[in-house]
């Protein structure tokens, strides 16, 4: 399956959307009037993430304004949401959700199976996004009572849970929709409160909220163009956090632990360093092994990224369950890659877009290769509209740089036409396999696919994506991973 | 054409003589390899053969610094020659014949470049042609085509008037040798001085247009990246910073204490002024 998704949501350097859930810290009762403000790098265009691609809507309004029926936690766990419980069926086709009671929407028009069906129908009928594809395999949304609702299956799908936790499974009011783009209706612990547009979104405590009252009475969403504006803001006591640290060096700004505090956590962002798997040089697979055994990983992490990040070794993050640790398959060793290579140099085009983390990297990755007698010649595109057009559309590279941001992506290597050009029926047969199995097949197959890739060097994996949050002291409930398409607000609190 | 030597010949000279010297010298020898990255030197302090530290890559500031002058040199001469090359000719074209419809042509595309920002139009190639040294060469060259296109045409039209000329249009001389014996010979010290300055402009186009991504691709080193890559090392190592800003700094005032002088220098009118007062 391609996704062309990602791009859109790297395109503002959205590398940020924080996870679902987090432990409920910041439980301590709090006088009425908090609030907080918490720094973004782009403002959503609307506000309707049904019609809108774009990473920064369901950012800001998934689990903080739109439930749904279930939603990921800080582990990449399905937990129960506005669905107490649910019951898979023995052939694993239908599901059967049973709905909270007493649930109701900020319009307040009660929450009932019939909204189930009204939302997961609307996916086919009225969405405009290209991931609503990951619903086909519904076949059929009914009412059993006001408390139950039924889904029904074409076959039996290992993704179609974890696609409800995201924008996808949102719940709308059958009364609520006139209006998206400006006025969202949802059953969430937030309700919109302003919009300045260009400067900020305030979103205000839902005081009909069913769960836990949040304990701040107000979040402002206040959004930078430019990194550094978003750091001195925080210096400065313009705002309380910031969601997402661009540049990791200016870290060191806020080393007082007297004044900040920084989290680190994970993201499903793995920066891939591709390869053209369709020409030469690196059709050849030894000279992609050579490659993997070239660069010294760690060096790269602590200069490319001041050392922020993960070292994964394949294309799955450790949030997903059939993470492994593949790190030790190519260990730095610029003798064997040498060996490997034959004793040819090599020339290749590393086109990479210009952002960042790919300028950095290339820099190490082109000194690094330089040791083996690999002379990369670096030619930064213009990201989205140039890369996406040479590299992704035309495969015209040998080498590339980016961050692929979109969770549980593994399938894009069997796609023999994605930029990769991987081509190894084996690994598609495994990732089939994974969909319709059972859970623990599942974890199986895709632990042996995310092996082959790394064996067969179809890429090497540079690192993950580190989610990088400074906050001032005494903020909590901050989601350490982003590893869902929403910041989650709902534990937030300030002391 | 001789002049007396002044202060700002001298200064300005000293400053574009380091610049010069520092980027002949890069191509036998630097301290280190300046793209050589090396993580167990990260934010190396300086001292011990690392006279102004490393940074974040490990990489030497120093044998950056040196190298980077041969970058900044290398646009500066290209981008000005393109200039020259092309502004002084059609100058002095629109300036021999000032009431033809060629001279206005000339004149009036020239001001549409001249209205064109330079690094709008460099940041336009290197997204169509690809980032690199070479287009923001051509791009700030053409967008210097004016300046040179301008101050030829205005210098051409003074000597045009002058008794010589007319000694040579009467002895029937063609334009195109009149062009070249008589108007370029008593131009070029005013070209001379507009390179000059023009230089200083192209050291601070490639600087900015490095520093925004679209000029010199990496890892070359170049003062504009340095700068760009120590911005979020602001607060806490600004020496990395520092340098390279001082070194854009320093050669830029160097090319323009260079034109200033050159220009007094050669400048017969303003020689008698002062040996009259």
């Amino acid at each position: 399956m391609r996704r062309i998704g990602i791009w859109i949501a790297m395109g503002g350097l959205l590398l940020s959307t924080a996870a679902c859930g987090g432990d409920s810290g910041g439980g301590t009762s709090t006088p009425a009037a908090q609030s907080l403000s918490v720094g973004f790098v782009a403002e959503p265009a609307n506000l309707d993430f049904t019609s809108t691609e774009g990473a920064a809507i369901p950012q800001a309004l998934l689990v903080n304004v739109y439930e749904g029926l279930v939603k990921l936690d800080q582990d990449g766990k399905i937990m129960p949401l506005l669905a107490e419980k649910w019951e898979v069926s023995g052939d694993r086709k239908t599901y059967t959700f049973t709905l909270r009671k007493n649930v109701k929407f900020s319009s307040g028009a009660p929450f009932t199976a019939d909204d189930v069906v009204f939302s997961l129908d609307r996916v086919k009928t009225d969405w405009k996004l290209k991931i609503k594809s990951q619903l086909d395999v519904v076949d059929k949304v009914e009412k059993k009572d006001d408390s139950t609702a039924v889904v029904t299956l074409k076959r039996p799908s290992n993704g179609f849970l974890y696609s409800m936790a995201t924008r996808l499974g949102a719940m709308f009011s059958r009364t609520g929709v006139a209006d998206l783009a400006n006025k969202p209706v949802g059953t969430g612990p937030y309700v919109l409160g302003s919009w300045r547009r260009g400067d900020s979104i305030q979103l205000n405590a839902n005081p009909s909220y069913w769960g836990a009252k949040p304990s701040l009475s107000s979040i402002t969403l206040k959004y930078f163009k430019d990194a550094t504006a978003m750091n001195n803001a925080l210096l400065t006591g313009g705002i309380d956090v910031i969601s997402s640290v661009q540049a990791p060096e200016s870290l060191q700004q806020f080393a007082d632990p007297n004044r900040f505090e920084t989290i680190e956590g994970t993201t499903n962002g793995e920066v891939v360093l591709s390869m053209n798997n369709a020409r030469p040089p690196f059709n050849d697979k030894k000279a992609r092994q050579a490659v993997r055994h070239a660069i010294d990983h760690k060096a790269l992490l602590d200069t490319a990224w001041a050392g922020r990040g993960q070292l994964i070794g394949s294309m799955v993050p450790p949030t997903d369950p059939w993470y492994e640790d593949r790190t030790g398959d190519y260990p730095y060793d610029p003798a064997k890659a040498k060996e490997l290579l034959g004793g040819n140099t090599l020339t290749v085009k590393m086109r990479i877009p210009n952002l960042p983390y790919a300028v950095n990297s290339a820099q190490v990755v082109k000194s690094q290769l330089a040791q083996v007698g690999i002379n990369a010649e670096i030619e930064p595109l213009e990201f989205p509209a140039r890369w996406l057009d040479v590299v992704f559309k035309q495969g015209d590279y040998d080498m590339s740089i980016i961050n692929h941001v979109e969770p549980r992506d593994m399938g894009i290597f069997a796609d023999k036409s994605y930029y990769f050009h991987y081509d190894n029926p084996e690994f598609g047969k495994l990732l089939a396999s994974a969909d319709e199995g059972t859970e623990q097949q599942q974890t199986d197959d895709l632990k042996k696919a995310a092996k082959l890739l790394s064996d067969d060097a179809a890429a090497d994996w540079l690192f993950l994506f580190p989610n990088l949050i400074v906050a001032k002291k005494g903020v909590t409930g901050l989601p350490k991973n982003a590893i869902a398409e929403s910041f989650d607000f709902t534990a937030l609190a300030k002391q | 054409m001789r002049g007396r030597l002044n202060a700002g010949l001298l200064v300005g000279g000293a400053l574009v003589g380091i610049v010069v010297l520092a980027a002949l010298a890069s191509f036998f020898w630097t301290p280190h390899d300046p793209t050589f990255v090396d993580a167990a030197r990260k934010l190396r302090e300086p001292g011990g053969g690392y006279l102004l530290g490393a940074d974040k890559y490990g990489r030497d500031t120093f044998s950056q610094l040196m190298v980077g002058a041969r970058t900044t040199l290398y646009v500066g001469i290209v981008a000005v020659g393109i200039a020259a090359v092309i502004g002084a000719p059609l100058g002095v074209i629109a300036g021999m014949t000032p009431r033809g419809w060629l001279s206005e042509l000339i004149m009036r595309v020239n001001d549409l470049v001249f209205a064109f920002p330079a690094l709008l139009l460099a940041v336009m190639l290197g997204a169509v042609y690809g980032a690199g040294t070479l287009t923001a060469m051509i791009a700030i060259g053409v967008a210097t085509v004016p300046a040179f296109a301008r101050v030829a045409r205005a210098a051409t039209l003074q000597v045009m008037v002058t008794d010589y000329i007319l000694a040579a249009r009467a002895a029937g001389r063609r334009r195109p040798a009149i062009a070249v014996r008589h108007v370029l010979p008593n131009i070029s010290s005013v070209l001379i001085v507009q390179a000059s300055v023009s230089f200083a402009i192209a050291i601070l186009a490639e600087a900015a247009l490095s520093f925004l991504g679209f000029g010199t691709r990496p890892p070359t080193p170049s003062w504009g990246r340095m700068l760009q890559e120590s911005q979020e090392l602001l607060f806490s190592t600004p020496r990395l910073a520092l340098w390279p800003g001082l070194a854009i700094a320093l050669a830029v005032l160097g090319f323009n204490l260079l034109g200033d002088g050159l220009r007094d220098f050669l400048d017969p009118k303003l020689r008698r002024i002062r040996a009259e007062g």
